[in-house]
Order: C-alpha cells, then structure tokens, then sequence
C-alpha cells in the first residue's frame, strides 16, 4: 500500500486551505481510523494536528497546556472515530469541534482554579523546539476578511466566545450588553461568516 | 415544552456551536437537538464556518510529537461502533454521549489491568486474584463518572476516571517505565492548596499498574504522578510525569 493512497502532503504538516476541498480523503481516513488502520491515523494526524495546536494555543495560549489538549484530542480522534458519521458534517469540523471544546473546557478550569504552582513543575519539559510557523495564511485572509464583513458587536460577541474561551453570559457582561442581545449576534455573526465562506 | 423555552433555546445555537454555552445549557440544548431536524441541520452548517476560525491559525506541532501521540494511539483502546449509538455529532447530551465511552473504554482497561493482576497472583501464588473491587465498580459505574487518558512523560498511559459524586477516582497505567527497585510510583491529589499523597502506585506487570483507588478528591483537584522514593514521600520530589483532571466536566 503506497502512502500516496492517504493523501499525505509530502510528510509534512497540512496547509489548510479552503474548507472540505482543502482536506481531500479526511473523511474516508476517519472512518478507515474507525477500522483500527493505523497507517489513517497516520495521515489523520498530519492533516489535523496543526488546526488543533492552532486552536488550542489561540484559545489556551500557553504553550506547554496547549500541546497536552493537543494531545488529547489527537488522542480522541484515534478513539472515538467510528463516532464520526460524515453524513452529519465533514471530518475538519468533527475534529474542530473536539479540538475546540477540550480547549475550553482546559481554560475554563484553568480560569477557575489557581493551578499556577502546577505549571510551574512542568516548566522542565522541553519546548525551546517549538515551530511557531503559522501555516495557512491564505486560509487566515480569508477568515480575516469574513470575519471583517461582520457588525462590530457580531465579531468581538464570535471572537470571545471562539478564541477566548468565553460564555455568552460572561460576554454580555465583559460588554455591558443583554445576554439576550449576545447570544443572537453569535447566532447572526456564524450565519454570515458561513455565507461569507461558502460552508458546503 | 413550552413555546417561550423552545424559542430561547432556539437562538442558543450559535452560542453552543462556539461552545459558549455552561454544561447545563449545552445539556439542555443538545437534548432539544434529538427532537429538532432544522436546529440539527443549522448547528452542522455553523459549525463548518466555526471550524474555520480554528483551521486558519493552524501551527506546525514540534517534530517530536508525533511519533509520541501515536505511540499513545496504539496502546489506546478504541470506542468500537456497536456502542456508537449516540453520535457525536448529533449530541446527545454530552453525558449521555461520554457515557458509554466511559463505561466501555475505563471497563475494558481495567479489565486488562484486572487480567495482569490475576494472571501475576495466578502465578505467584497459584490463585486466582479478586477482579475488580467494590470501590473500583462503584466509581466505574458512577453516572457521573468521566474518563481521561494521557500520556506519561517518561513512557506509557495513564487513565484516570473520576467520579465528583463519589469523591474518587481510579488510576490506571500501562506501559510505564520500569523503575529501579528503591523507587515507585506514586499518586497525588494536586489541587489549589497544594499536593496531597494519594497512594502508591503498584505495577504488577512491566505493562500495567494499577487499578488505584483514590479518596478525598474534590472537584479542582488533579491527579498527578510522580516518582518517589519506595517508601513513599509526604511532598513530590520530582517533577509529575502526568497530570490529569479535573474531573468536573
């Protein structure tokens, strides 16, 4: 079995592009990951683990607790793939939405809890290797220019609920706006950044 | 139920798309999901455009990584899909949806933990070892029991499932680095006050460890592992190989 067979952009690291059509076989390796084929998972791991780093640093931003939720969800693809149905979504945002929540969930909890002495015994663990090299910036521009046709209310309610990890609740009061009021415009914001995308 | 709940429900979609949402309402909303087709297809669409947002800030992982995750990978077992009765993407309620993940992944791992044990005592003292005990069962079977894995920086997985209900939890490894004989493995509950010894950590085979049962935990305590003098210490003295928690999710 060649490689080629997988898709795989050279051995390196994915350049993500445009939505489905940048992420060609995604699908069919998370159900082959779901069969237990570890050569998949392989690829699955060359075309994903750079959106998901990227998350998580976005939202976690340090660096070291962002490689261990990358981890995991790495983790979570290989074990709960045969949950991906893709009849219900595309694989990217299967593994986006995985991605995304751990992300969360982790600076949700470290918000809560003061966990800073815990991080420092971790400061041993090696990352001076660490690539900052951010990938995709045709895709970024993109983004970019989407996010840019929302309402200002729309985009700042998107981009603190996305990257920073926020409720709509603690949105509407770090904006002094109607909880009611975020909530929609988050609504309002992803209807027009999807038409502006062209989501399949 | 009523119109007025539906409607504020309604327009939760996007906040729950961003993840924007307490547990309570991604609860209450992923439950409203199973009976509405258009909310299932609006939440699909939204969410295609959210992963976006993730996508376009993609980072090369350090070089190391990957032979590490998949390594991990490979000793994982996998949620097989008879049980994927509830998909994740149409989102039973995020409970509802770990649960059987739990129950089988957390099951079957102890199980495998449970067979070295029995096969070690089999062969020490030519018995059968008691599988599983009823403080392992009660926090496996707790309905609000949560897994997670991670790995252990020095080699091998460890599992970790908590019950918040239960104030326990149970440690599982494998894979572990073998230790030499003045040090073991111990556990510690790692929490805003500081670390609290939560037991040693026995490795029956050179593959597995456990299944430690741990007590007293609270819901911002994590479990961490370090490696300590045989006799066990009161405070870490090395830097934890895995930390995992907390189990509030």
């Amino acid at each position: 079995m060649s490689e080629g067979r997988w898709h795989r952009p050279d051995g390196d690291a994915p350049l993500p592009g445009s939505g489905r059509r940048a992420v060609p076989g995604l699908d069919d390796l998370l159900s082959a990951v779901a069969r237990g084929d570890e050569r998949a998972y392989d690829a699955v791991y060359d075309l994903t683990s750079g959106w998901v780093l990227g998350v998580a640093r976005k939202v976690i931003r340090d660096p070291s607790l962002a490689e261990e939720v990358m981890q995991e969800v790495l983790l979570d693809v290989w074990r709960l793939a045969s949950r991906f149905d893709p009849s219900k979504g595309s694989g990217q945002s299967w593994v986006m939405t995985l991605a995304h929540r751990r992300a969360v969930d982790r600076v949700r909890s470290e918000r809560s809890h003061a966990t800073r002495e815990l991080r420092a015994a971790r400061a041993d663990i090696d990352y001076d290797d660490v690539t900052e090299a951010v990938e995709a910036s045709l895709e970024a521009e993109r983004v970019q220019r989407c996010l840019s046709s929302l309402t200002r209310l729309q985009r700042e309610c998107v981009n603190m609920a996305y990257y920073g990890g926020y409720t709509y609740a603690e949105v509407a009061e770090l904006l002094g706006v109607p909880s009611g009021t975020v909530k929609t415009r988050m609504r309002d914001g992803l209807i027009r950044l999807r038409d502006c995308l062209g989501v399949p | 139920m009523t119109t007025a709940d539906d409607h504020d429900l309604h327009t939760l979609a996007g906040a729950y798309v961003l993840d924007a949402v307490t547990e309570e309402e991604r609860r209450r909303f992923a439950a409203h999901l199973t009976d509405c087709a258009g909310c299932r297809d609006e939440v699909a669409e939204l969410r295609e455009a959210a992963a976006r947002l993730g996508t376009a800030h993609a980072v090369r992982p350090r070089p190391g990584l990957k032979e590490r995750i998949i390594r991990s990978a490979h000793n994982t077992s996998q949620l097989g899909p008879v049980i994927a009765e509830h998909d994740l993407q149409q989102d039973a309620s995020r409970r509802a949806r770990r649960r059987p993940v739990i129950l089988t992944a957390a099951a079957a791992a102890v199980a495998a933990v449970a067979i070295g044990i029995g096969t070690h005592y089999a062969d020490m003292q030519g018995q059968h070892a008691q599988v599983g005990t009823p403080r392992v069962d009660a926090v496996l079977n707790a309905p609000d029991a949560v897994m997670r894995t991670a790995p252990v920086s020095s080699g091998g997985m460890a599992i970790v499932v908590t019950s918040r209900r239960e104030h326990m939890a149970v440690f599982i490894a494998h894979g572990l680095r073998a230790l030499p004989q003045a040090m073991r493995y111990e556990i510690w509950l790692m929490g805003p006050r500081g670390e609290r010894p939560a037991g040693m950590l026995s490795v029956h085979r050179k593959d597995m460890a456990g299944p430690a049962v741990i007590t007293g935990m609270t819901s911002h305590d994590m479990v961490g592992l370090t490696v300590e003098p045989a006799s066990g210490s009161l405070h870490p003295t090395s830097a934890p190989l895995v930390m995992i928690g907390p189990g509030q999710q």
